[in-house]
């Protein structure tokens, strides 16, 4: 309906569409709501509640029981969708007219979709049993995490974000206006997807590091991969829109770009419910819910090429790359990068599809090929991060090169000689420290000497003119803020390099030494197991007491869990942050588990792993800093002021234009 | 009970998305000339490139050469753009978020008065007094810019 | 040609990471097998013996033992399906919680010359992390 309003001018057929939008998440809202109380009264009766809750659980995992399964997360993603959308429309209910019916039109579609699969697919939440059981199976334990449960919401804003780019970028093609204005206006909704996937993702490593007791945080495992592709193509989406509109090029790029990020996002979810590729984190494989998306998947990327070719003559671009050395080729070849990351994670990641389909072989790959093709793909990246900033629009010169990198590779070369005098040797790692350096050394001199500049010009002081510039200009300056919180990132990932391991078996009163790569020494004594009863399960708990270098810290934990609704045993490690490292106990082995289980004081003897994590912190730092940054992207600037008319304007221009036209 | 809340749901659902085609309401069609136009646009794009340059050039990011002749091309755009503009049969609104034109080219403006009142060393950025041969802070020599190249 | 630079940028980019990709899969990928298919093909060829492989199968009831050394493990694997092919795995390292009986693991190492399939990595497939599996809540056969 939108499409034909928008076409005809009808306003009355773009009224009905748009109201449309808000009844679905009305009633969308009103389906999520009678699954939380369903979860929260204990409704049993339901096929979804038995078995993803039970009456012991805690009320917050019941509430979350709404997107702990495939049925319920498919109403969850789609009240968030609706969310968007009508929050799209409603900010532009007078506004952007000329788009609006087109993006209406598109995001009923997307909309349409979801609630198709939600109605032919076998998966209504409110499908009954038939019988009401006495109490329900619980959810799995290991999704009993705090951060398990805000993972999947965080990350479903991301994904379900990107439509709105996605329908303003097609709305702009329909409608033929094409050159940046789609981009300024649909700006905002791609950072907050960006942000929402970053912090999601970043949530998900954090949940497994502390859930799944390995010490790591990433395993490519296929839907992690998913989400990571998303994430790839938006932020080059993010670099590649400055170029179009600071220069007018990259057009068609940019389309292919949005309409390839959105399609990721689909394929992701399509990954996680298909089932179609054998991942720890897959819902059960449902061959329907597989079709109906491929199906979906398939017309909009043929409706959309359809429409960019249509287009091609309107989206050519209005100036050229003129020299390797400049901003422009710095992020085209950011976003080159980032796609070649993207790919070669796609590709690894569907290849045992693909090779199974061709030679009838299976065949695995696994970390290490991940590893070994992204790695150098990252560093050339975190360089990237540095050199963007500051290298010059157009063309550099030698001059501007030496004034504005020769400090900062300086910085990077001394930090470097430093690690290697004190004996670190790993390749990769001295490279991501070297290039770490680079890049904060060239933002926190670009922080300087735009303070410092602006206080001379405004005879301001040097904390006021900070913050000043920081207001004046929030989407590059809370860009580089975002670029340290990656920067800090990828320092962590090279701390690994640095790991510390020790297995130990112990007795109570024994001691156990790890070294850590800064210098000191932890010393951990086992006290004892202790047993006690909590709301849903049953725990056994190996305490440590701590000392460093001699010095004594206190203690720590780890503990095995029995959930006796779910029959499942689990493991808790135990973690000590400080800023700089982890302390990291897995309570790897209990040799007399029957002992243990009753409660036998003789059944003491066990299995430790205790690890060193050098600068895992750094990862949640990163995070933070990243969302500092990305919301002084966001925060909108002053209020739209009203001009005076055109004419005064033109006049005022010529005259401080031509001040500056050669004499 | 649950049939009824139902159907009360449908009915309005149904109503609500009728009404405006059976009472003829419309959503509006036209932004009410609050989109800025295509040259309007390309304009603003020239003033914050050459704010940007302004800065960078009195941050010390940017030479002296680099600076002028950076200047020159972005004015050109920027000309061109404003005679596009002129020549626009839709005028559109020219409102942007942030700074208005005019307080973007007040600002260009006196950026650049410093400039030409004082000398921005280039090595430094330091602000050295005018007629100042050496820089203060760093001691390079400054190489004072001719008349015509001060607005 | 008037977008000569951006080409030429892409084309190299292009070359840098198809070759990255092509020879990581080839030094990285390995097979993934079930304990039948690994006993046949190392009976092909038993210069297999030294190739790493994956394996996917299922573990035999009471073969469960610890072996010497910490976190040391020792038990059979016979195929999910069918129980005829069986051979003897050593792990070490820490075991997955929900090991248990008859689980179904996915094993990576390699299948020594004695018979014996020394296991780097074992991971458990329990169903779908996000199933319950209990039967007795879902007469009615259907999978979400």
């Amino acid at each position: 309906m939108g499409f034909v309003g928008g076409h005809q001018q009808r306003g009355d057929l773009v009224l009905s569409a748009e109201r449309s939008i808000h009844i679905v998440f009305a009633l969308l809202i009103v389906t999520s709501l009678g699954i939380m109380n369903a979860f929260l009264t204990d409704q049993f009766q339901y096929w979804y509640v038995a078995n993803y809750s039970n009456r012991d659980l805690d009320v917050f995992y019941k509430l979350s029981g709404l997107w702990a399964g495939q049925r319920g997360s498919l109403v969850f993603w789609a009240v968030l969708l609706a969310f968007f959308s009508s929050l799209c429309v409603f900010l532009n209910r007078r506004r952007n007219r000329e788009f609006m019916p087109y993006v209406v039109g598109i995001l009923q579609g997307i909309l349409g979709f979801f609630l198709v699969v939600l109605l032919f697919a076998g998966v209504n939440p409110f499908e009954q049993l038939g019988f009401l059981p006495v109490d329900g199976a619980g959810l799995n334990p290991q999704l009993q995490n705090y951060w398990m449960t805000i993972h999947p919401p965080v990350l479903y804003l991301g994904f379900t974000a990107f439509s709105i780019p996605f329908a303003f970028a097609m709305a702009a093609l329909l409608k033929g206006r094409t050159d940046s204005r789609w981009i300024v206006l649909s700006r905002r909704w791609t950072l907050v997807s960006w942000f929402f996937l970053a912090n999601g993702i970043i949530f998900g490593m954090r949940w497994a590091y502390e859930e799944l007791g390995w010490g790591g945080y990433w395993f490519w495992d296929p839907v992690e991969n998913a989400s990571l592709l998303p994430w790839l193509t938006a932020t080059a989406f993010l670099h590649s829109i400055m170029i179009q509109e600071n220069r007018g090029m990259l057009k068609v790029w940019n389309m292919s770009l949005v309409l390839l990020t959105f399609l990721l996002t689909i394929f992701a979810t399509f990954l996680t419910r298909s089932g179609l590729i054998e991942s720890v984190h897959t819902f059960a494989e449902n061959t329907k819910i597989a079709l109906i998306f491929l199906a979906f998947m398939g017309s909009i990327f043929i409706a959309s090429v359809v429409l960019i070719v249509h287009r091609r003559p309107e989206l050519k671009s209005e100036n050229q790359i003129e020299s390797f050395i400049s901003r422009e080729a710095a992020f085209l070849l950011n976003n080159l990068i980032l796609l070649g990351a993207a790919f070669a994670i796609l590709w690894g990641t569907i290849f045992p599809l693909v090779s199974e389909a061709f030679t009838g072989e299976k065949i695995a790959v696994g970390p290490p090929f991940f590893n070994r093709v992204n790695l150098p793909i990252g560093l050339v990246l975190l360089a990237l991060t540095g050199i963007g900033p500051v290298i010059a629009w157009r063309r550099a010169t030698k001059r501007n090169l030496k004034r504005n990198f020769a400090t900062p590779v300086v910085a990077g070369g001394v930090v470097v000689a430093i690690l290697l005098g004190l004996g670190a040797r790993n390749g990769y790692a001295l490279w991501t420290f070297g290039i770490s350096t680079f890049v904060l050394t060239v933002i926190v001199v670009e922080f300087w000497k735009g303070t410092r500049a602006r206080a001379r010009i405004e005879g301001e002081g040097f904390f006021p003119a900070f913050l000043h510039l920081i207001a004046r200009n929030r989407r590059r300056w809370g860009g580089y803020i975002v670029h340290v919180g990656v920067v800090l990132i990828f320092t962590a990932f090279a701390g690994r390099a640095f790991e510390q391991e020790i297995r130990k078996t112990m007795n109570p009163g024994e001691t156990v030494t790890v070294a850590s790569p800064f210098g000191h020494t932890y010393t951990l004594t086992y006290e004892g197991m202790s047993s006690s009863r909590e709301g849903n399960f049953e725990r056994w708990v190996a305490l440590m007491t701590i000392q460093k270098d001699g010095e004594a810290l206190g203690a720590m934990s780890t503990e095995r869990r029995w959930y006796p609704s779910r029959e499942t045993m689990t493991t808790e490690v135990g973690i000590r942050s400080t800023l700089v490292e982890d302390l990291y106990v897995i309570l790897a082995d209990v040799e007399d588990l029957q002992g243990m289980v009753a409660n036998d004081p003789a059944a003491q003897r066990i299995v430790v792993q205790v690890m060193v994590n050098p600068l895992v912190g750094w990862i949640w730092y990163g995070g933070v800093i990243l969302t500092i940054g990305s919301l002084i992207a966001l925060w909108p600037a002053a209020e739209i002021r009203k001009r005076a008319g055109a004419g005064a304007m033109a006049d005022s221009s010529q005259e401080t234009l031509a001040g500056a036209a050669p004499a | 009970m649950v049939i009824l809340g139902a159907l009360l749901l449908v009915g309005i659902t149904v109503f609500l998305i009728l009404q405006p085609i059976l009472a003829e309401k419309e959503a509006p069609l036209q932004s009410a000339g609050e989109e800025p136009s295509e040259a309007q646009f390309r304009k603003r794009v020239s003033l914050l490139q050459l704010r940007d340059a302004e800065y960078e050039y009195a941050m010390g990011k940017l030479g002296e050469e680099d600076y002028q002749a950076l200047r020159t091309e972005i004015s050109g755009e920027a000309l061109a753009a404003i005679r596009a503009e002129s020549a626009e049969s839709q005028a559109g609104s020219g409102v942007f978020e942030g700074p208005t034109d005019a307080e973007l080219e007040d600002e260009i403006a006196s950026v650049r008065s410093r400039l030409s009142g004082g000398f921005f060393c280039s090595n430094c950025g330091h602000a050295n007094p005018a007629g100042s041969r050496f820089c203060g802070d760093c001691g390079t020599p400054i190489q004072a810019p001719t008349t015509s190249q001060l607005s | 040609m008037r977008h000569g630079r951006f080409y030429v940028g892409l084309a190299g980019v292009a070359l840098v990471v198809t070759y990255l990709v092509w020879t990581g899969i080839s030094d990285s990928m390995v097979y993934y097998l079930t304990p039948t298919e690994l006993v046949a093909k190392v009976a092909e060829d038993p210069a297999f013996h030294t190739v790493g492989v994956k394996v996917s199968g299922k573990v035999v009831p009471g073969s469960y033992d610890r072996g010497e050394g910490e976190l040391v493990h020792l038990f059979s694997v016979h195929d999910i399906e069918h129980s005829e092919v069986t051979f003897p795995v050593v792990y070490d390292g820490v075991l997955p919680d929900t090991f248990t009986d008859e689980i179904e693991v996915v094993l990576e190492g390699r299948f020594g010359e004695d018979g014996v399939f020394q296991a780097k990595t074992l991971l458990t497939k329990c169903g779908s992390r996000y199933e319950a599996a209990p039967e007795e809540l879902d007469d009615r056969g259907t999978t979400g």
